[in-house]
Parts: C-alpha cells; sequence; structure tokens
C-alpha cells in the first residue's frame, strides 16, 4: 500500500512554485544572455520603461503648458521644436510613452486573460458550450478588427462615466481574445488527454479545479507569450485609434501626437519633426516586444531552436 | 453530402452570422444610453412632448420589438440619417462604396500574387541569408504603424518630391464621366494609396506562404518527389507552388477584412473619399449613426465575400464538402 503523499501547508507550497518560478527564471536568463533579438528587445524596453517612470525628471517642460511661440522648429531650448499650442513636443514625446505602454500592456493582459478563460473552458468543457464558443470566436475572427474596435471605443466612450482611455483598453482587449483563446483552446485539447487529468477527475476533483489547477499551469507558457505578442499588436492598435482621434486629448500618446500633426497640417508645412519622431518612438516600442516575444516563444518551444 | 448541401449549409450559417453581427450592433448602440436623456432635463419640454417624440420613434416599444423594426428598416435599406451629411446613411455609404472597392479587390489580388511569388522563393531557400533577411524586414514592417508610413509616403511623393496628388480620388472640380481625361487624373490619385495597400498585404502576407512552404517541404511526397530524382525545379513548380496555393484560398476572406482594416488608415491619410475615410468623419463628427451604417455594411460584405470563398473553395477542392 502506497501512502499519501505529505499534505503540504500553504506556505510550503507557496514555496515550492518560487523555488521552481526561480530556476525557470535562471534558465531564461541564461537563455537571453545567448540571444541576441531578446538582448536588443530588454535592452529597448528597459530603456522605454525607465523613460516612462522618470518622465518629470527626464522632459524639459510641462508637456500640456504653453511654453513657446506655436510651430517653432528644433532649437536648442526646444530640441524638437513646438507644436500647434507652443506645447514641447519632446517634452510630450516623453510623457507619452507612460500612455502608450501602460494602454499596450493593460489591454493585452486583459484581452489574453479574456482569451485564456474562454479557451480553457471550451477545450475542457467541450460539446456544445465549446461549439457556441468557438463559433462567436470564428465570427469574431471573421470581421475587421480596427473598425470593430473603433466602434467598441465608440459605444464605450458614450457609456455614462467611462473615460476615453478605458474605453481604448476595454475595446482592445475585446477584439483581442479571440485569437488567444482558439491557441489556448487547442492547447488545452492536448493537455485534457493526459493521465494525470483523468486521475484527478477519478479522486472526484471538480472541473473548475482541474481547469485551474491542472490545466491553467499548464498553458502558463502560452499566456506569457500571447501577453508579450499582443502588448506589441495592442501598441499599434492603440496607436491607429488615436491617430484616428480616439484618444484622450489631455494626456497623449505618441499616436495622438501624430493625428494633432496631421490634422494642424504638419504634413504639408513640412514640420517632419512632429510627426516623424512618435511613429519611430512607436516603431521602436512595439519593434522592442516583438523580439523579446521572438525569443520566448524560442525558448518556450524548444521545436523552434536551431 | 453534394454541392447543393453544401451550399444550403453554408448559407444558413452566413444569415445567422449576419443576424448575429447585426444584433451584437443593436446591443452595443443600445447601451449608449437613451438618445433622448438629454430632452428630460430641459424644462422647456414637457414630459408629453417627450413621450410622443419617443412613440414617434418606437422607443416606448419593449426591446425586442424595437430590434424587429431595426431589422426590418435595415433590410429595407434604412440606417437613419447621417447628421453631418444630413442625408440618409446608406445614401452616403453607397456613394463612397465603389472607391473602396476599386481600392480593396485589385489589392487583394496584386499583395496575393506577390505575397504568393516571393513566399514561394523565400520559403524554398529557407535558412539562407535571403530567408533571413526578409524575416528580418518583415518584421521590422510590422512594428510600423501602417498610417504613418502611409503619412511618410504622402510626405515624401507629394509633399517634397510633388510627384502624386497630396489628397482626394480625383483633382477638385473633377466630376465622373467615362472620358480618358478622367481616368487619368483618377489613376494619377490612385497610385500612392494602392501602392501603400499592397505594401502592406503583401508583407503581412508573405510569412503565411513562407511558413506553408517550408511545412510543404517536410511533407512525404515532396521528399518522394525528390527521391526519385524528379528535376528540383519541377518539384518546385508542381508540388510546391501548387499546394501552397491552397492556404491563399482559404485565408482569403480574413484578408479581406485585414484590408478593409487597411482602407480605413489610408483613405483617412490620403483623404480619399471611400467608406474608410467615412469611418474617420464618423469618429471627427461624432456621427454615431454614419458609423453604425458603415460597421453594419463592411461587416455585411465580409460575411458575403467569405461565402463566395467558401463556395470557390468548395467548387476547387472537393474534400471541404465532405466536412
Amino acid at each position: 500500500m502506497s501512502r499519501a503523499p505529505p499534505k503540504l501547508t500553504r506556505r510550503q507550497r507557496f514555496e515550492e512554485v518560487l523555488k521552481t518560478t526561480r530556476e525557470k527564471l535562471g534558465d531564461y536568463a541564461f537563455f537571453v544572455r545567448r540571444h541576441r533579438p531578446s538582448q536588443i528587445g530588454y535592452t529597448i524596453l528597459f530603456a522605454l520603461v525607465g523613460i516612462a517612470i522618470f518622465a518629470p525628471f527626464i522632459a524639459p517642460y510641462d508637456p500640456n503648458a504653453r511654453v513657446a511661440l506655436p510651430m517653432q522648429p528644433p532649437s536648442d531650448q526646444h530640441i524638437l521644436g513646438t507644436n500647434d499650442m507652443g506645447q514641447d513636443i519632446f517634452s510630450e514625446l516623453i510623457y507619452g510613452t507612460r500612455i502608450s505602454l501602460f494602454i499596450g500592456f493593460v489591454a493585452a493582459l486583459v484581452g489574453t486573460l479574456l482569451g485564456t478563460a474562454i479557451g480553457i473552458i471550451g477545450g475542457y468543457k467541450g460539446g456544445v458550450v465549446d461549439e457556441a464558443l468557438m463559433r462567436i470566436t470564428d465570427m469574431w475572427l471573421s470581421m475587421p478588427t480596427l473598425l470593430l474596435t473603433i466602434f467598441l471605443v465608440a459605444v464605450f466612450s458614450r457609456l455614462p462615466r467611462g473615460t476615453i482611455m478605458m474605453a481604448v483598453i476595454l475595446a482592445i482587449s475585446l477584439t483581442a481574445w479571440p485569437s488567444v483563446a482558439r491557441l489556448i483552446r487547442s492547447a488545452v485539447l492536448r493537455v485534457k488527454e493526459e493521465p494525470y487529468i483523468e486521475a484527478a477527475r477519478a479522486v472526484g476533483a471538480s472541473s473548475t479545479r482541474i481547469m485551474l489547477y491542472h490545466i491553467l499551469p499548464n498553458v502558463t507558457p502560452l499566456i506569457v507569450i500571447e501577453v508579450i505578442t499582443r502588448t506589441a499588436i495592442a501598441m499599434l492598435t492603440e496607436s491607429s485609434l488615436a491617430f484616428l482621434g480616439l484618444g484622450d486629448p489631455t494626456a497623449k500618446s505618441w499616436g495622438m501626437i501624430i493625428h494633432y500633426a496631421m490634422w494642424r497640417n504638419a504634413l504639408f508645412l513640412g514640420l517632419w519633426w512632429w510627426f516623424v519622431p512618435p511613429g519611430i518612438m512607436i516603431s521602436v516600442a512595439v519593434l522592442s516586444v516583438m523580439l523579446i516575444g521572438l525569443g520566448l516563444e524560442e525558448y518556450l518551444n524548444p521545436r523552434l531552436r536551431r | 453530402m453534394g454541392l447543393s448541401g453544401f451550399l444550403l449549409r453554408r448559407t444558413i450559417t452566413s444569415i445567422i452570422t449576419f443576424f448575429a453581427i447585426i444584433a451584437l450592433v443593436f446591443i452595443l448602440s443600445r447601451l449608449t444610453g437613451d438618445p433622448l436623456a438629454e430632452l428630460e432635463n430641459d424644462p422647456r419640454i414637457s414630459p408629453e412632448t417627450i413621450a410622443a417624440i419617443r412613440a414617434m420613434f418606437g422607443l416606448d416599444k419593449p426591446i425586442h420589438e424595437q430590434f424587429v423594426v431595426y431589422i426590418k428598416n435595415l433590410l429595407r435599406g434604412e440606417m437613419g440619417y447621417s447628421l453631418h451629411y444630413g442625408r440618409p446613411v446608406m445614401t452616403v455609404i453607397l456613394e463612397k462604396l465603389p472607391y473602396t472597392l476599386a481600392l480593396l479587390i485589385p489589392a487583394i489580388t496584386v499583395s496575393n500574387y506577390l505575397a504568393y511569388r516571393a513566399g514561394l522563393e523565400i520559403g524554398w531557400r529557407r535558412g539562407t541569408r535571403a530567408d533571413v533577411w526578409s524575416m528580418a524586414v518583415s518584421i521590422f514592417f510590422r512594428s510600423v504603424p501602417y498610417f504613418w508610413l502611409a503619412m511618410l509616403m504622402l510626405y515624401v511623393f507629394s509633399v517634397k518630391l510633388g510627384v502624386t496628388p497630396l489628397f482626394g480620388a480625383t483633382s477638385p472640380g473633377m466630376s465622373f464621366s467615362w472620358t480618358w481625361e478622367w481616368f487619368k487624373d483618377y489613376l494619377w490619385h490612385y497610385i500612392l494609396p494602392f501602392s501603400v495597400i499592397v505594401m502592406r498585404a503583401t508583407l503581412a502576407y508573405l510569412l503565411y506562404v513562407r511558413n506553408a512552404v517550408i511545412d510543404l517541404l517536410g511533407e512525404d511526397f515532396v521528399w518522394v518527389a525528390h527521391a526519385k530524382g524528379m528535376p528540383v525545379d519541377h518539384v518546385k513548380k508542381r508540388y510546391v507552388a501548387r499546394n501552397a496555393m491552397l492556404p491563399i484560398v482559404t485565408l482569403l476572406g480574413l484578408r479581406y477584412a485585414f484590408l478593409i482594416d487597411g482602407a480605413i488608415l489610408t483613405e483617412t491619410v490620403f483623404s480619399y473619399p471611400g467608406t474608410g475615410r467615412l469611418v474617420f468623419e464618423a469618429i471627427y463628427n461624432r456621427d454615431f449613426w454614419l458609423l453604425q451604417g458603415v460597421v453594419v455594411i463592411l461587416a455585411t460584405s465580409v460575411i458575403i465575400a467569405n461565402l463566395i470563398i467558401d463556395i470557390i473553395y468548395a467548387v476547387l477542392d472537393p474534400r471541404v464538402k465532405l466536412r
């Protein structure tokens, strides 16, 4: 007769998780040290996060204050000149880092969690639930994403007490979940057949418990990859929305700066220092996140390793 | 199951999707609150008047009856009035739709062809310097915000070099006629937005084709073809190239939806008077009913496109019908 394994206290279990996490992180750090794209990605991202955190110390001016004559070309006082309101464009750019990174990450996180929940429920429950969820997912996936996002922002920003930033985050996450759900579901379908799931079911674990404690940990690597890649996509979507005018004019993201540049005729006046730098910032930020995602995918999915 | 059975089934799912989308749009539109809420705060308007207005627009009816009325109106092409244009939403959209379709349909064709040819060559040369570099370029371009790229193109070609026009689909004052003059003017305005859309679509699709080709290279029948000494060129053209076409057809519907997103941004940047630009105008003028109309029309066009593509696919590949 075999003895039952000793029951772990909550604290012991936590310590165990902490230990394995630390080991895995060490592994990953070792991987990053040999993976050039990840290194570049992390360097840029850390720099951007630093800029976002220390924005008040880096930016020479308050981005919302009129500090000089409007539409000035770059000068010693204003590295990138001023916009149509006499605000310092360089300072706007620095503060914009906060908005762009924040919206991108939060929207990606919410969308991924939503997609994970739907993917796990559909994949594990199967049958009618799965069929219904996947039909909705497919329908959602077949629609033009940006168009849908725009419509959702328009709806949510009309809700009582809703802010435009919340509307943007909600809309992006609501259009991000379907592809996540598909991916997670197909992973769950594979995990579901493992003997330990059957064992858990045999000892009478509820399906909620199985989904949370046995399936979720198995798809965590996927979730991490998805949050990262979704962040890149969400940042791009946010910039498109802002460019079309769906953003907070008092907390300008990089896309919003381009929006104002575009509709204050920066293009036709030849004020390239107004609309070129924010685009470069978006590209660099998205690229850094994409490179990290590329590395993570390679690290967590060894089949891709050469 | 025969082709007609498949057609019937597929048509029914399309209709269900259509109604699901309509229901979603209806529910979301109602979420925005009572359209008469602002009037209620106005002391000059009596409650009776508000009740009368409510009755006039059918807002006093229960929500499911409102939905039936909504669908009935929709099927008759009534989607309300555009606040900005002061005309029925349907008229405004139908006026702009040809411009967008004339942009999108050639763009799909050209970008598919380019991505297919380039993807085939890159996938065939997987692991080489050419492959690595084109992957790097495609990842780089996927990080660049697309509307910004379009702006740079507009800046360089129209503002700096002056070889392309600054805005619009035709020159101001030019009205439509079946003349060479008009067509030349139209093409001149067409070339830049078209190239930008094609560029984005090609780069985005290149990876799919490349990966499909690489998957095919690992298939048994390709190995067998190589093993029995078939000329390499023959394997490439007859075995790989042909099979790599399948994912192109399957993904055509998604690509149409993807290009609609592209059209929204492109038309906005180039002030091109299509349905995509209408989305921007609706946002700009807070013209909710126009936005809702564009969403319904474009979503419907996606559903129809998907239906047509599936039918073509079923005719091309008889295995599909069995599923």
